[in-house]
């Protein structure tokens, strides 16, 4: 009875997300040549998602909360709170990803005996991660305004779709940055 | 205004810090085994599967405790018996989400025209046995996480799904190349 309840209502999600996840490595399959070609670039793909993934949820959450609290609501979507969100979000992305940049440079060298371009992986980084970013901040915001219009619960419903949603957007990110600092470098 | 971008960084950046390092931890066992992943790429695509669910599964395990004690029909106790239903009703969940997303993943791959030195069986039961191991870890770090942060006073909420997702990830890549190292070479 218990089980059956939980299966029904988790497992279609389950499926969904999980469906997200086969498009965000199938993204992953088309790069095995970036893979090659920029020794550590696998090294910083899991931080990235973790990194999108807990700024954005976050983020949601926070602005479910603000919509409890009062603070903010469809007509008065943009305002102080939101910007202040928004800054925080962004700078922690900057800092983060520089942080795991230079240490998929370093562990590259230490463990791997590569000599991965110190500048090429740190840009790939910096630039997959604010991009994802903005365009995550964005996405997040869309959804709350959506379900603030209806009057759904922020909490129920930003979660599930930022994890889906955020993976991909994160390995298309990361594939484009790869692409383009190889170009341009 | 009640949020400050200060704020948001000053409280963010220790976890995202301590979770990015992890993450690295995990990215770097990934360069370690880049040439068997290259080598058979529907592994590659298989790792944002095997991740996201063990992360939604222990998050959704996590959530439905911490609510639990929250409102008390879950007491702080390693026998309480609700908290035994959860855990098998998990298993039970992931065994379903992972069977059926390795079929869907099995048939992605031979439609993309991906190489593929394996067959359908083989490759369910390799994902079946890291999602099954998989979970069992996931679990026990989300029922420990939920169990000590309430002990301690702390909102379960706040810690469960940045810890479960840290560790699901780490450890359903170690996973992944144990169980083909077991399995194919």
């Amino acid at each position: 009875m218990f089980a059956k309840e939980m299966l029904k209502q988790s497992l279609p999600l389950l499926i969904f997300c999980g469906l997200g996840g086969i498009v965000a490595g199938r993204t992953l399959g088309e790069m095995t040549d970036l893979l090659k070609n920029i020794p550590g670039l696998i090294v910083i793909i899991p931080a990235i998602i973790a990194l999108r993934g807990n700024i954005s949820t976050t983020f949601g959450s926070r602005l479910g909360s603000a919509y409890h609290l009062g603070v903010i609501d469809a007509e008065n979507m943009w305002n102080v709170e939101l910007k202040q969100n928004i800054i925080g979000s962004l700078i922690l992305s900057f800092l983060v990803s520089i942080t795991i940049g230079i240490l998929a440079y370093s562990i590259t060298i230490i463990f791997f005996d590569l000599n991965p371009n110190p500048i090429k992986i740190i840009l790939i980084v910096i630039l997959a991660g604010m991009l994802s970013g903005l365009i995550l901040t964005l996405l997040t915001i869309i959804i709350i305004f959506a379900v603030f219009k209806r009057g759904y619960d922020p909490d129920n419903i930003t979660g599930p779709a930022l994890a889906t949603f955020g993976d991909i957007i994160t390995m298309f990110c990361i594939f484009g940055s790869a692409i383009f600092i190889e170009v341009l470098l | 205004m009640i949020y400050s971008w200060k704020r948001i960084v000053r409280y963010g950046l220790p976890l995202l810090t301590l979770c990015v390092l992890i993450e690295i931890f995990a990215g770097t066992i990934l360069q370690g085994g880049q040439n068997i992943l290259l080598k058979i790429p529907i592994f590659l695509i298989s790792i944002p599967v095997i991740n996201s669910v063990g992360g939604n599964i222990g998050s959704i395990l996590g959530a439905r405790l911490a609510s639990g004690l929250h409102v008390g029909y879950i007491t702080l106790d390693i026998k309480d018996k609700k908290m035994h239903e959860n855990f098998i009703t998990s298993i039970f969940l992931g065994l379903i989400t992972y069977g059926i997303l390795a079929i869907i993943i099995y048939y992605v791959a031979l439609f993309s025209d991906i190489s593929m030195d394996i067959g359908l069986i083989e490759f369910i039961l390799i994902i079946l046995s890291v999602g099954i191991l998989l979970i069992f870890i996931v679990s026990f770090a989300s029922i420990l996480t939920a169990f000590l942060s309430f002990k301690r006073g702390l909102d379960p909420d706040d810690f469960v799904a940045p810890v479960v997702t840290t560790v699901g990830d780490t450890m359903g890549i170690i996973l992944l190349f144990f169980i083909i190292g077991v399995v194919i070479v």
